[in-house]
């Protein structure tokens, strides 16, 4: 099968249609979150899960609607033909749509060993594994706002860890994580902020809904735009964890400084790892991580009081303006 | 001062929308203008030949009298593979009533112009030592609709009428040396 004749079939079309679907849809909710000044990270993850589910439906459904999408006419009316990009060849010798299928493969493999395999191994492991550490004793903060959060109050186990670490198991029986060096480190507001954010993690893992966008995000394994705001979408997750953390501690410093924390630092890095970059530098990935730990405390040290609504109307006219504009995306 | 956010938000959404849709039209033309033998429209059958240098392309010498010749559009590609559609008006309503296109990369769905919404009968026959499938249903508002498809060379054809099967065969017939 030629890769023409690939991007002109069912799966093909689908493919390369889903992608532009979901590359639009992700410009156009960038777009709206800064139009509309959406600060809110729950209604922004709504926004940045458009461009996540909806390249799952786009395709079949518009081809109910019109059969004839797929055909030459059509096409050639379109507001934008991906095949004419994918049937280039660059210098006459190589179709753009090759270097189409080596991206796609590229975010299957990443999808394969940096989401699925490792979700798989924390599922296996939160079913069957023993966790390792000592277990402390019943913790009066965390069955007041497991109460708070209609959850049963997890057990919390300190590990024997100097590095700063904490994170819950969200399986049937959850469980926080401490390392005796944060236990360490932290006061008690602090710990108390920290504890609110994994039991935030806890309660938001069981809404169905959200595990139905886990599950389906799973069909655009191939779509790299997907793969980018979905990693968005759980980023904002993080957000969102924090305000309902502030919301049971009512104390968002406590938090910031708890998560200060969690900083990488280059001197942290072992001697042979920091040879290899700039002086004062940190690899790409940490820097990242950084960034995203400055955002949201940043976020936590200016929370305004005045929430702009639920934003469920930028909403509807952002999916609509989607719907129609990729109609003639095909 | 909210409703004052809000509409200061509409419009630069839409301002951006507005952005978005003309970067994707120029994003369109742009493989349209580098590649001469992409998919577009032509102005008759030789400026195909011509430009495209598709030498064999099929059309009828026998026509209904109700059929307007020239075709009332041209469409063809020389990449990624050869491909011509070519639509005929009916003399009195002005509507297309014929759909021909041949392909040497498989089916190549020409356009919404005659639908075959319902499939009544498949048949396969021979036609002038070809093999080819004959499919009788019917378009929009219960018209009878006509599909003959067969091979020709390295070609599909497709012959596509808003008639009785009877009438398409002479006309598809007529295609052939």
């Amino acid at each position: 099968m030629s890769i023409s004749t690939f991007f002109n079939s069912y799966a093909g079309m689908y493919v390369a249609q889903s992608f532009c679907h979901s590359l639009i849809a992700a410009v156009i909710t960038e777009r709206a979150v800064k139009a509309w000044r959406i600060d809110d990270p729950a209604v922004q993850q709504r926004f940045h899960l458009i461009a996540v589910i909806f390249p799952i439906f786009s395709f079949p459904l518009y081809q109910a609607i019109n059969a004839s999408r797929g055909s030459a006419l059509f096409r050639l009316g379109a507001l934008f033909d991906v095949n004419q990009w994918l049937n280039w060849e660059i210098w006459g010798v190589v179709p753009i749509g090759l270097l189409f299928l080596i991206m796609i493969i590229a975010t299957s493999l990443v999808f394969l060993f940096q989401e699925t395999i490792p979700v798989i191994k924390h599922t296996l492991e939160s079913r069957n594994a023993e966790h390792e550490g000592t277990q402390r004793g019943p913790e009066p903060f965390v069955e007041r706002a497991s109460k708070a959060l209609s959850l049963e109050a997890p057990e919390v186990l300190i590990l024997d860890d100097d590095e700063p670490v904490i994170f819950s198991t969200t399986g049937q029986d959850p469980v926080i994580i401490i390392s005796a060096g944060l236990r360490e480190a932290l006061t008690e507001d602090q710990l108390h902020a920290a504890f609110a954010h994994e039991l935030a993690h806890i309660a938001r893992s069981r809404r169905p809904l959200l595990i139905t966008v886990f599950v389906l995000r799973a069909i655009m394994f191939f779509n790299p735009m997907v793969l980018v705001k979905f990693r968005r979408a759980v980023r904002d997750e993080e957000k969102i964890c924090d305000d309902i953390a502030v919301s049971l501690t009512r104390n968002a410093k406590a938090l910031a400084e708890a998560l200060e924390k969690f900083y990488y630092k280059p001197e942290e890095f072992p001697e042979a790892d920091r040879h290899e970059l700039p002086p004062g530098s940190i690899p790409l990935e940490e820097y990242s991580h950084n960034l995203h730990l400055a955002s949201r405390i940043k976020r936590l040290e200016h929370r305004a009081t005045d929430t702009a609504g639920n934003g469920w109307i930028a909403f509807a006219i952002t999916l609509l303006v989607i719907t129609v504009l990729n109609y003639y995306v095909v | 001062m909210r409703t004052m956010n809000r509409t200061t938000g509409f419009l630069s959404f839409a301002l951006a929308i507005g952005v978005l849709v003309v970067i994707l039209m120029a994003m369109n033309w742009v493989p349209r203008a580098f590649q001469k033998d992409s998919f577009r429209r032509y102005g008759s059958i030789d400026e195909v030949r011509t430009a495209l240098n598709i030498r064999d392309i099929y059309v009828p010498s026998y026509f209904p009298q109700h059929i307007v010749w020239p075709p009332s559009e041209i469409l063809a590609q020389g990449k990624p593979f050869p491909a011509v559609v070519m639509e005929f008006k009916d003399a009195g309503s002005g509507e297309i009533v014929l759909v021909l296109s041949q392909s040497r990369g498989g089916p190549f769905p020409a356009g919404p112009a005659i639908d075959l919404a319902s499939i009544k009968e498949t048949v396969p026959f021979m036609m002038k030592g070809r093999s080819a499938v004959l499919v009788v249903g019917e378009c929009a508002k219960n018209e009878p609709c006509s599909r003959i498809t067969w091979k020709e060379g390295s070609y599909t054809v497709t012959a596509l009428m808003k008639a009785a099967p009877f009438e398409l065969t002479r006309i598809t017939e007529s295609m052939l040396r």
